[in-house]
C-alpha cells in the first residue's frame, strides 16, 4: 500500500491554478476531495497523474519523489468523469489494455476473473458505446484495477449516472476499492456523495485546500465561511463574544444573542453557524431544553421532497429542516407563529481571526 | 410544404433560396453528365484501348496514388502534431500548410521546379546522391502532385485527430502505454477514417492537377496533360472521350469517398 502526498505545489492549467497545495493522503486511505467546480479538482488530480508537472513543489509516493515521472511509469489508476473507454476495442480488450505493459502471467485467466468481480462477463465482446453509464463505469473500474495500481484517482465517476445507479455503483465502489487496499482519491462537488464515501476528505476553493479532516470536523466544525457555506452550514451569522466562560461563550449577532460552546476570547469577532437540521420547530413556547429557544414567524417553506426548508423569522432569518410529516402535524404555513430551538453544542464557532490569517498567507 | 420546420416566413426566403440553389446544382451536374453521355460504351472502349490513353489514365492515377503515400508519411505526425499541440507561431505553421490551396497552379509548378530541377536546392544534391532526376519524369510529377495536394492530407487527418478525446490518450497512458502506444493504438485507429478520407481527397487532387505538372513534366503524358493535349491536336471530340473516361475513375473513387463519409457521420 502507497501513501500519496502533495507538498506546496503549484500548478496552472488552463484558467485552473492550484496555489500552495499541501496534502498526504495515508496508505490505503479513501480521501475525497470536495469543491465546487472550478476549484481545480481535477488539476490537483492531473498532477498525481502527471498529466501536468506542478510549477513548484513536489508529488510524493510513498518516500518516492515522482513530480515529473512519465505518467505510464506511475501505477496510479484513474477514473475519468466520462469513463474514457476506447471506443475502438471490446469490453475485453479495453480490460486487456494495460496488461502488454505488465509482466502479468496468465493474461487471459485474470481478465475473466477481473470481469467477473466487477460482474461485466457477459459484456466482455460489446462495445463501449452500446454500454449503459453504470456498465462502462464498470469496464473502467476492471480496465483500472487489473493492473493492480498503487494509488486510483477518481473524477466524479458518478455525476454521469442516474439516481438510481449512482446509489448501487457508489456502494460498490467503495467496497472494491476497499478490498483492494486501494489508497483512493475521490473528486466530487456533492456532498453526499463526500459524506458517504470518505475516511478523510479535504475542501478546495479557487484553487487551495482550504480545510482537511474527517466527515465530522469539515460538516459540522467547518474552519471557514467558504466551507460552511459550501457544507450546507446555511444559518451562518456573523457576531461578538460578549461573555466567556467554562466552554461557553455568548455571542451577540446584533438583533439576538446566541449561546453557544467554544473557547473564544470576550471581545473576538466570530461567525456562527448552525446547520438547519440541528434546528428545532416547536409551536409551543418553553417546550425545548435547549440553550437557544426563539419566538418567530414563518416566512417561507420550500418543499424539497421528504423534507422541507423551513425558514423562521425571530429577528434573524433561521432556516430548519422539517419533515413533510411534521410540517403537517405542527400545521406549519407562512405567518404560522412558532419556537425555534437548538443547542449550544449544535453551534459551530468559527473564528475570524484565522480566517483573516489564512486569507493573508495565502496572498 | 414546410420541410424545415421553419415558420411560414423564414419559407418564403426559403423558396427562393432552393430555386437558386437548384441553378447551382444544375451548372455542375449538366456538365458533368454531359461529357458521360455524350460517348457511346463502345467509343469509349476504344478509346480506352489506344496506347497512349491508357498509359496517360495508368500513369496518373499511380503518380497520384505515390503523392498520397508520400502525404501520407508526412502528413500524419503534422497533423497529430497541430491536433494537440499549442505553441507560438501555429498560427503561421497553419497558414503555410493552406499555402498550396492559393497558389495558382502553374505559380506552384514553376516553384516546384526551381527547387526540384537539376540545379535546385532539393533536385542537384538528390540528382548527384541518387541520380534521380525530377524535369520530365515520374519523380518530377509526383513532387509537383504532392505540392498542390498536401493541405487535403493535412486538414482531414488533423481533423480526424481532433474529433478524438484526450482523455482516451491519458487514460492508455495511466494504463501504462507511452505516449507513441496510445498514438498508435488509440489515437490512429480512432482517426482512420478521416486518413482513409486524406488519402482519397488528396490522390483526387493529385490526379487532376494540370498546370503544375504541365511546367515539370510534359512527358511523359498524365491524363490532365494528354486531354489537352487531344484537344488542341485532335479537336473536342477526341478529348472529350478521353475526358469521359478520366471522369469514370475519379467518380468511382468519389463514390467510394462519399460512402466513407456518410457511414462516419451515421456511427456519430
Amino acid at each position: 500500500m502507497t501513501s500519496v502526498a502533495v507538498e506546496n505545489a503549484y500548478a496552472k492549467l488552463g484558467e485552473f491554478k492550484l496555489q500552495d497545495i499541501s496534502l498526504r493522503v495515508e496508505s490505503g486511505e479513501f480521501f475525497v476531495i470536495l469543491g465546487p467546480s472550478g476549484a481545480g479538482k481535477t488539476v490537483l488530480l492531473d498532477m498525481i497523474a502527471g498529466f501536468i508537472y506542478p510549477k513548484q513543489g513536489r508529488v510524493l509516493l510513498d518516500e518516492n519523489d515522482i513530480t515529473r515521472l512519465p505518467t505510464e511509469k506511475r501505477r496510479i489508476g484513474y477514473m475519468f468523469q466520462n469513463y474514457a473507454l476506447f471506443p475502438n476495442m471490446s469490453v475485453y480488450k479495453n480490460i486487456a489494455f494495460g496488461l502488454r505493459y505488465t509482466k502479468a502471467p496468465d493474461r487471459a485467466r485474470t481478465i475473466e476473473n477481473m470481469m467477473e468481480l466487477v460482474g461485466i462477463t457477459k459484456l466482455k465482446d460489446r462495445t463501449p458505446t452500446t454500454l449503459s453509464g453504470g456498465e462502462q463505469q464498470r469496464v473502467a473500474l476492471a480496465r483500472s484495477l487489473i493492473l493492480e495500481p498503487q494509488v486510483l484517482l477518481l473524477d466524479e465517476p458518478l455525476s454521469a449516472l442516474d439516481a438510481r445507479s449512482r446509489d448501487l455503483l457508489r456502494e460498490e465502489l467503495r467496497d472494491v476499492i476497499t478490498q483492494f487496499q486501494i489508497t483512493a482519491l475521490f473528486v466530487t462537488h456533492d456532498q453526499t456523495e463526500a459524506r458517504l464515501l470518505a475516511d478523510r476528505l479535504g475542501v478546495m476553493y479557487e484553487g487551495q485546500l482550504v480545510q482537511t479532516g474527517s466527515v465530522h470536523q469539515i460538516f459540522d466544525k467547518p474552519k471557514d465561511k467558504r466551507v460552511a457555506e459550501f457544507v450546507g452550514m446555511e444559518n451562518l451569522f456573523e457576531g461578538v463574544v460578549i461573555s466567556q466562560e467554562r466552554g461557553l461563550i455568548v455571542v451577540n449577532i446584533g438583533t439576538a444573542t446566541i449561546e453557544a460552546v467554544g473557547g473564544n476570547d470576550t471581545g473576538e469577532k466570530v461567525i456562527v453557524g448552525i446547520r438547519p437540521e440541528n434546528v428545532t420547530v416547536l409551536i409551543e413556547e418553553g417546550l425545548s431544553s435547549a440553550r437557544n429557544t426563539f419566538r418567530g414567524r414563518v416566512t417561507q417553506i420550500l418543499y424539497l421532497g421528504p423534507i422541507n426548508k423551513v425558514i423562521v423569522d425571530c429577528g434573524f432569518a433561521l432556516a430548519a429542516y422539517v419533515t413533510n410529516v411534521s410540517t403537517e402535524t405542527l400545521g406549519l404555513d407562512k405567518g404560522t407563529e412558532v419556537s425555534v430551538a437548538f443547542k449550544a453544542t449544535g453551534v459551530n464557532v468559527i473564528s475570524t481571526l484565522r480566517q483573516a490569517n489564512s486569507e493573508a498567507l495565502s496572498r | 410544404m414546410n420541410i424545415l420546420g421553419l415558420s411560414r416566413k423564414t419559407e418564403k426566403t426559403f423558396i427562393v433560396f432552393y430555386f437558386v440553389s437548384i441553378i447551382a446544382l444544375v451548372l455542375v451536374i449538366v456538365p458533368v453528365l454531359n461529357v458521360l453521355l455524350s460517348h457511346t460504351p463502345t467509343e469509349l472502349a476504344f478509346t480506352a484501348q489506344q496506347p497512349d490513353v491508357y498509359n496517360a489514365i495508368i500513369l496518373s492515377v499511380y503518380c497520384a496514388f505515390l503523392s498520397s503515400m508520400i502525404a501520407l508519411a508526412l502528413g500524419v505526425p503534422l497533423a497529430y502534431v497541430l491536433a494537440r499541440k499549442t505553441f507560438s507561431g501555429k498560427s503561421v505553421v497553419e497558414a503555410f500548410v493552406d499555402l498550396p490551396l492559393v497558389i495558382p497552379h502553374t505559380v506552384a509548378g514553376i516553384a516546384v521546379l526551381l527547387v526540384w530541377g537539376r540545379t535546385g536546392i532539393f533536385g542537384a544534391p538528390i540528382g548527384n546522391i541518387f541520380g534521380i532526376t525530377f524535369y520530365g519524369t515520374v519523380a518530377g510529377i509526383v513532387v509537383a502532385m504532392l505540392f498542390v495536394s498536401s493541405p487535403f492530407m493535412i486538414n482531414s487527418v488533423r481533423e480526424g485527430f481532433e474529433s478524438v478525446n484526450p482523455d482516451l490518450e491519458l487514460a492508455g497512458r495511466t494504463l501504462g502505454a507511452s505516449q507513441f502506444e496510445v498514438f498508435r493504438r488509440i489515437s490512429l485507429p480512432l482517426a482512420s477514417r478521416s486518413i482513409m478520407v486524406g488519402i482519397l481527397l488528396t490522390w483526387a487532387r493529385s490526379l487532376s492537377e494540370f498546370g503544375a505538372v504541365y511546367i515539370i513534366a510534359y512527358f511523359p503524358q498524365t491524363a490532365p496533360i494528354l486531354i489537352s493535349d487531344y484537344y488542341l491536336e485532335f479537336g473536342l471530340k477526341q478529348a472529350s472521350a478521353v475526358a469521359a473516361l478520366l471522369l469514370l475513375v475519379t467518380l468511382t473513387v468519389f463514390i467510394i469517398l462519399r460512402l466513407l463519409t456518410l457511414r462516419k457521420k451515421r456511427e456519430e
